[in-house]
């Protein structure tokens, strides 16, 4: 019988840099686990890729074990560094900060479709597109 | 005495502002990367509920709760209006909920799962005991543990059943070595169960600090020999120990299996006992997948002797002929 799952938590966090303090530390705390253990491991299967963010899915168990496996960069990510802004759009209605193209999204989709809950490449691309709408992102051909 | 290898957070405001938003599973991204603007450290996205069938596998259920939290500094009000304009704007695309606010008091999260740590005891004889509670259980052999930045602490199933079977399988004297030692518990445990050389190894520098601490702490540092490295080290005669009539590796399966191919078990003495633990019920034959220890064990002609389990963790004793 499988060891019984109590919830699962995703982190947004930087690669190489996890620490007890929040948002890792109120996020894990509370579900009784040990914080430096998750730390510690991280860190050591990140370290290659410092200055990225890169996700942790964490499964955690109702007797305070876990386990957890990296993700891709969230999509927002992909896109910025592929638009080459900064940062999102804070009215992303009104004022667009910059383009990406079909192909872009493509290869982005390519990179997230085992992450995403899509069929196929189309179904992924649309949830990118959606992404890179909500930022502010004009998607051209 | 040295400096415990913990690590402690960072600087660190009077407290943090928790934003969330309850969102479903295609919103989340996107709230996300709002929250990420204002909190770099990251954000968490966390299921509201979760169902596993029985074949383990995990499906979530229902919404998502995207968390960021906000340092309490002289910048709160400004962060918190900008946030909550880019929500806004952000609902114009979609209808969003409106954010919740919770206050938290700065604290040392790392010291909170402490509270949980309790003295355990295990097999007949031995007391696994939090370095800070100063509480002495007679008849039980202590063995003082500092929860630092590696694996060890008792609470895993893993570690009991090496320490019990540590504890059933050692005779006096004889020498041990402890593949991936992490804090020491098992290479300390050992000592203060009698043992005569023991040595312990680990491929990850943080783990032989908090070993080392962990053994002087115990007053065992002169009994034991902590060296960074692994199978093939200890194999070529690097260390003052290179066989042992009892050899302990409580690691992974994956790790186990490769470490077989290393040549874990020429590190036993014929005749003598290999323990392998981390294993779960589902990698033992190799289900779901799972690449399978008992295949890998057959392979190198190593027969099993003894099986426990705690939960659905599995220890083996495994004899070299």
């Amino acid at each position: 019988m499988a060891k019984k799952l109590k919830a699962i938590v995703k982190l947004n966090i930087q690669a190489g840099k996890a620490n007890p303090a929040p948002p890792i530390g109120p996020a894990l705390a509370g579900h009784g686990i040990n914080l430096m253990q998750f730390c510690k491991e991280y860190n050591a299967r990140t370290q290659n890729r410092m200055g990225e963010i890169i996700p942790a899915e964490i499964s955690v168990f109702t007797d305070g074990s876990f386990t957890f496996v990296l993700k891709t960069p969230p999509a927002a990510e992909l896109l910025k560094k592929a638009a080459g802004i900064p940062r999102g759009s804070a009215v992303p209605n009104r004022e667009k900060v910059g383009k990406i193209t079909r192909a872009q999204v493509r290869e982005i989709a390519e990179q997230k479709m085992k992450d995403l809950n899509a069929i196929d490449i189309e179904g992924a691309m649309r949830q990118i597109e959606g992404t890179a709408r909500n930022m502010g992102l004009e998607i051209i051909e | 005495m040295a400096d415990s290898p913990q690590l402690q957070g960072q600087d660190s405001p009077a407290g943090w502002l928790e934003v969330s938003l309850v969102v479903d599973g295609e919103l989340a991204e996107a709230v996300a990367e709002v929250f990420s603007r204002f909190a770099p450290e990251g954000v968490v996205i966390q299921s509201t509920g979760v169902i596993q069938d029985e074949t383990g596998l995990v499906t979530e259920t229902g919404p998502l709760k995207v968390c960021a939290y906000l340092p309490e500094d002289s910048g709160l009000g400004d962060k918190r209006q900008r946030l909550e304009e880019a929500l806004w704007y952000l609902g114009r695309i979609k209808p969003l909920p409106a954010p919740e606010y919770t206050r938290l008091h700065q604290k040392n999260w790392a010291e909170a799962w402490k509270a949980h740590y309790r003295p355990i005891q295990i097999g007949k004889r031995l007391l696994i005991q939090p370095a800070w509670v100063q509480e002495i259980l007679p008849g039980r052999i202590p063995v003082l543990i500092e929860p630092g930045m590696a694996f060890g602490t008792g609470t895993h199933p893993t570690t009991q059943l090496c320490l019990e079977i540590l504890e059933s399988f050692l005779q006096p004297g004889q020498n041990v070595i402890d593949v991936g030692c992490g804090s020491g518990i098992l290479s300390i445990a050992a000592v203060k169960l009698g043992a005569g050389k023991v040595l312990g190894v680990d491929v990850d520098r943080q783990a032989l600090d908090s070993a080392r601490y962990n053994a002087r702490l115990n007053e065992v540092e002169g009994l034991l020999i902590l060296e960074e490295g692994s199978v093939e080290q200890v194999l070529a005669g690097d260390f003052k120990l290179r066989q042992a009539p009892l050899v302990l590796a409580n690691i992974l399966a994956t790790v186990i299996v490769r470490l077989l191919d290393q040549g874990l078990a020429e590190l036993v003495t014929p005749g003598g006992y290999l323990v392998l633990s981390g294993i779960l019920e589902d990698q033992l034959e190799g289900r779901d997948g799972y690449i399978s220890v008992l295949e890998a064990l057959s392979r190198h002609s190593l027969q099993v002797v003894e099986t426990r389990q705690i939960q659905d963790w599995i220890g083996l004793v495994v004899r070299r002929i």
